[in-house]
C-alpha cells in the first residue's frame, strides 16, 4: 500500500517537475532568477532591475496599463463576437440586444467601450512619459518606432471599432473619416475605396471594418507588442538617469 | 590575367552566393506578385451599393420651380424654365448629406453653403455640388444616372 502511494507521489512529482523545472520558488536569489527566467509567463520580468524602475512614479506603469487594457479588450471583444453580426440589417439590433437582452451583455459592451477609450489615453500618456524620461534615445530608438506603429494600430482599432454599432454616430463618423482619407495626395481615393470596398459606407464597408477590427489589426498588434516588450529587455530595461555615465556598459543581459 | 586576379574574381561572386542571390531574386519576385495579387483581390470588381440609376417619375409630376429631394438616392430633382437637373446632395467637403435651404443648400456637419445651382457660397467645401445626367426612359419617365456627371447649368429638356 505504502509502495503504491509513494509510486503515485513520484509520478505526480515527475509531472510537476516536467512543468516547473525548478520546483517551488527557490529561496536563494540565483534559484529565483532561474525560476523566473524559465517560466513563459514570468520571464517577461527582468531578473534584475535598476533602483529607478522600482519607483512607481518613474513610469506610472503607463505601458503596463495600456497592455492590460489591450488584454481586457481582447477578452470582452471575443465575448461580444458571440452575439454581434456584421450585417447592415443585424448589426444595430444586435448592439441593442447586447445592451438589453443578453445576460451581462451591457457590462461587456461598456467595458469594451471604456477600455478602448482608456487605451487611447494611456498609450498617449505612455508615449509622453517615454519622451519626458528620454527613453526614446539610443539604444531604444527602434523601440520608439515600434511604439509609434503601436499607437497607429491603436488609432486604427479605435476607428474601425467605431463603425460596428452601425448607428447614426458611427455611420457619419466613418463617412467623414474615410472622406478625410480621400484627401491624401495621389492615392487618397484608392485608400478610401480600399477601406469602404465601394463608394459609400454600406455592407462592404461594415464587413471590411469588422475583419480589420477583429483579426488583422489585433494580429499585427500582438506581433508588434511582442517585439516591443522583447526590445525593452534587449535594450537594457527601463531608461535611467545614470545611463549616460555608464553608457559604455551597453544594453542587454 | 594573373593568378591573383583569378582569386579576387573568385572571392567576389562565388557559386554559392550567386545561387543564393538568384534564390532571393525568385523569392522577391514571387513575393511582389503575391502582394499585387492580394491587393487586387481587395479591389471589388462589382459594386454592391444601391442602384446608380434612379427612375424619378413623370415629367408632368414636377412644376416649374420645383425642387424635389430624393433622400435615399441623395440628389435633388430641380425643374426650371430651361428643363430638369439633378443636383447631388453629397457635400464635397466630407460627404455629409446637405439639406435644402432658402438660399440653396447647406451642410449640417461643417457649415458649407451652396446656392441653388450648387455653387459654393461659404464654408469649407472645395468644389460645387455635382450635377447628374437626367434622361428619359422609353415609357416617358425621368431617369437620373448618378455615374454620369454633367457640367453645372446643363438642363434636360423634354
Amino acid at each position: 500500500m505504502d509502495l503504491k502511494i509513494s509510486a503515485v507521489k513520484t509520478y505526480l512529482n515527475d509531472v510537476f517537475r516536467s512543468i516547473f523545472r525548478y520546483g517551488k520558488m527557490p529561496r536563494d536569489a540565483e534559484g529565483q532568477s532561474f525560476a523566473v527566467f524559465n517560466n513563459l509567463f514570468l520571464h517577461i520580468h527582468p531578473v534584475k532591475v535598476t533602483r529607478h524602475s522600482l519607483k512607481p512614479t518613474y513610469t506610472f506603469g503607463l505601458g503596463l496599463i495600456s497592455a492590460v487594457l489591450f488584454l481586457v479588450l481582447i477578452f470582452t471583444g471575443v465575448w461580444l463576437m458571440f452575439y454581434y453580426i456584421p450585417t447592415v440589417d443585424e448589426a444595430y439590433n444586435r448592439m441593442l440586444d447586447l445592451r438589453s437582452s443578453t445576460n451581462f451583455g451591457f457590462v461587456l459592451r461598456n467595458v469594451h467601450k471604456w477600455a478602448a477609450e482608456a487605451m487611447v489615453v494611456f498609450v498617449i500618456l505612455h508615449m509622453a512619459r517615454v519622451f519626458f524620461t528620454g527613453a526614446y534615445k539610443p539604444p531604444r530608438e527602434f523601440n520608439w518606432v515600434v511604439g509609434v506603429f503601436l499607437l497607429l494600430l491603436t488609432f486604427g482599432l479605435s476607428f474601425t471599432g467605431y463603425l460596428l454599432p452601425w448607428d447614426q454616430l458611427a455611420f457619419w463618423a466613418i463617412t467623414v473619416g474615410t472622406s478625410i482619407a480621400g484627401y491624401v495626395p495621389v492615392m487618397g481615393e484608392d485608400i478610401r475605396s480600399f477601406l469602404l470596398g465601394g463608394d459609400i459606407v454600406g455592407q462592404e464597408a461594415l464587413i471590411r471594418f469588422y475583419v480589420l477590427h477583429v483579426v488583422i489589426l489585433p494580429g499585427l498588434m500582438l506581433v508588434l507588442l511582442g517585439v516591443h516588450f522583447w526590445r525593452i529587455r534587449k535594450d537594457g530595461g527601463l531608461a535611467h538617469p545614470s545611463e549616460n555615465e555608464d553608457a559604455s556598459a551597453g544594453g542587454g543581459e | 590575367m594573373g593568378y591573383q586576379d583569378d582569386a579576387a574574381a573568385k572571392s567576389d561572386v562565388d557559386r554559392r552566393s550567386f545561387l543564393g542571390s538568384l534564390g532571393w531574386l525568385g523569392v522577391s519576385i514571387s513575393g511582389l506578385i503575391a502582394v499585387v495579387g492580394n491587393l487586387l483581390y481587395l479591389k471589388p470588381t462589382v459594386s454592391y451599393g444601391p442602384a446608380s440609376r434612379i427612375v424619378a417619375g413623370k415629367p408632368a409630376d414636377f412644376t416649374v420651380g420645383a425642387r424635389e429631394v430624393f433622400e435615399n438616392a441623395q440628389f435633388a430633382l430641380v425643374r426650371e424654365q430651361d428643363g430638369f437637373a439633378a443636383i447631388s446632395l453629397v457635400c464635397t467637403h466630407l460627404r455629409c448629406t446637405v439639406r435644402t435651404s432658402e438660399a440653396g443648400f447647406e451642410c449640417p456637419c461643417h457649415g458649407s453653403q451652396y446656392d441653388r445651382n450648387g455653387s459654393i457660397t461659404g464654408g469649407p467645401a472645395p468644389e460645387p455640388l455635382d450635377w447628374y445626367k437626367v434622361g428619359i426612359t422609353p415609357n416617358g419617365e425621368l431617369e437620373i444616372d448618378k455615374t454620369v456627371k454633367v457640367s453645372q447649368g446643363t438642363y434636360f429638356n423634354i
